[in-house]
């Protein structure tokens, strides 16, 4: 009982910008809350320092961003930028909605580790981030 | 000491974060941790803020914060939401409501899920008050799942436990139950402009009389206050009363008085986790079990062979 490490992943959630779409970031949320993980709903409106602070504050793995307007190209890098700076960009961050092609390799360039594009299986999200935080673990174990 | 120690002390934000993740992921770092903090803390005023589901607590909780920040109070949260008991996953959502204080630099809000603890509260939930009182804040909210009967665990925790009820919640008995109106210093009455709140109010003042009378004692008149949390109404009187049930607890011994007995009671309750851990890690224990489960063996018998074996040991595990 005491020996063994209880470690759920934790998983940050929020919307940037002005667009209130839930559905997606919501069936998300259950998808994997379903999976064993805790996921901190932080809610609509966000921006990019709120969601930065809330970050630190309740020390994630993971900060998931849902986006569906346009402004990404400019919110994304500037939460990657505030993540690191508060000495939290060992963070895995991850965008996803409506991201059209062409922004995708600014944005990784730019600090998102992941894009996850409109339709995407909620379990092809959770085996990737399974399998994210078992090689983390392994890392720190090492 | 560790320099992690030395930064929650100094009241770094990452620091106290990662502190709380330990204590609530039982990493033993957190223990460690703990050992370096634990002189610096009794001094904040641990506040619980508990009611039935849809009582409006989140609401009120940052209407409290509002209100506890134009009095420069430096201020922690920690809001506890129920973990899945079959997947252990969580659905953590009371930042949602406390959105306007996340860049507030004297404001810590950390979301804590129960991981399979009843009660109300998490395992976790007085380690990470104390980290909050190492790290300076003045005032520990405590926001518990919501609750029933006697999930009153909070009442332990906290020098001054807030009860919030709402009206509609159908029978006026049910909108605080019973067990509820014996905890507590403070009565609020959330959603106040709805319909019901005479009632509700009415039934609340008759149960509160009734605890007065039957507690003659009792040097403390338990408050009984209306607020509007969505409309940022009653936070003032609410935040009034806090603070004088601090100077009543601190007029005697009983501020003092409650630290104490919560830490006694979780020395009591580490060592009732990791005994039943130790005795029942052993082969033998296993076997006992498994004889139970078939039925050969009635549960009482096999707890008192554990504990023989175990004694017979020297107390150490098999």
């Amino acid at each position: 009982m005491e020996d063994l490490p209880e470690r759920p992943l934790r998983v940050l959630l929020a919307k940037l910008g002005m667009d209130t779409h839930t559905v997606g970031v919501t069936i998300i949320a259950h998808a994997l809350r379903e999976a064993g993980m805790e996921v901190i709903f932080t809610g609509l409106k966000q921006t990019p320092e709120m969601v930065a602070a809330a970050a630190v504050q309740e020390d994630v793995d993971v900060v998931g961003i849902s986006t569906l307007s346009a402004g990404h190209t400019r919110s994304l890098p500037k939460l990657a930028r505030l993540l690191r700076e508060a000495g939290a960009g060992d963070k895995l961050l991850l965008a996803g909605g409506v991201i059209p092609e062409e922004d995708q390799a600014f944005l990784t360039e730019a600090g998102v580790h992941k894009i996850f594009t409109m339709g995407a299986d909620t379990r092809d999200i959770v085996t990737y981030l399974r399998g994210w935080w078992a090689e983390r673990q392994a890392a720190e174990a090492a | 000491m560790s320099d992690l120690a030395a930064d929650v002390l100094a009241g770094k934000v990452a620091a106290g974060a990662r502190a709380i993740r330990w204590l609530d992921d039982r990493d033993r770092r957190g223990a460690e941790l703990l050992r370096s903090i634990y002189a610096q803390t009794g001094r904040a005023h641990i506040i619980g803020i508990t009611g039935p589901p849809g009582a409006g607590k989140s609401t009120l909780t940052d209407m409290l914060v509002a209100e506890l920040r134009r009095r420069d109070r430096r201020v922690g949260v920690i809001a506890i939401d129920p973990s899945s008991p079959f997947t252990g996953g969580a659905i953590l959502g009371d930042r949602v409501r406390m959105a306007r204080h996340t860049l507030d630099p004297h404001v810590f809000i950390r979301s804590i899920g129960t991981r399979g603890q009843a009660g109300g509260l998490s395992r976790s939930t007085h380690d990470a008050a104390l980290v909050l009182d190492a790290m300076g804040y003045d005032i520990v909210l405590i926001e518990t799942v919501g609750v029933g009967q006697d999930e009153i665990d909070v009442v332990n925790l906290a020098h001054t436990t807030i009860i919030v009820g709402v009206p509609g919640l159908g029978d006026e008995v049910q909108a605080v139950k019973a067990g509820l109106m014996e905890a507590g210093e403070i009565f609020v009455v959330n959603k106040a402009d709805r319909d019901g709140y005479d009632a509700t109010h009415r039934q609340f003042e008759l149960m509160l009389h009734l605890r007065a009378n039957s507690r003659p004692d009792d040097t403390w008149e338990a408050p009984l206050l209306r607020a509007v949390a969505n409309r940022d109404e009653g936070g003032g009187e609410i935040v009034d009363a806090l603070e004088a049930h601090l100077s009543h607890l601190k007029s005697g011994d009983g501020f003092a008085r409650r630290s104490g007995r919560r830490e006694r009671e979780q020395v009591a309750g580490l060592v009732r986790e990791r005994a039943a851990a130790a005795v029942l890690r052993s082969a033998e224990a296993r076997a006992l079990l498994d004889a139970v489960g078939a039925r050969q063996l009635d549960p009482y018998s096999a707890a008192e062979q554990l504990l023989a074996q175990w004694q017979s040991g020297g107390g150490q595990a098999a």
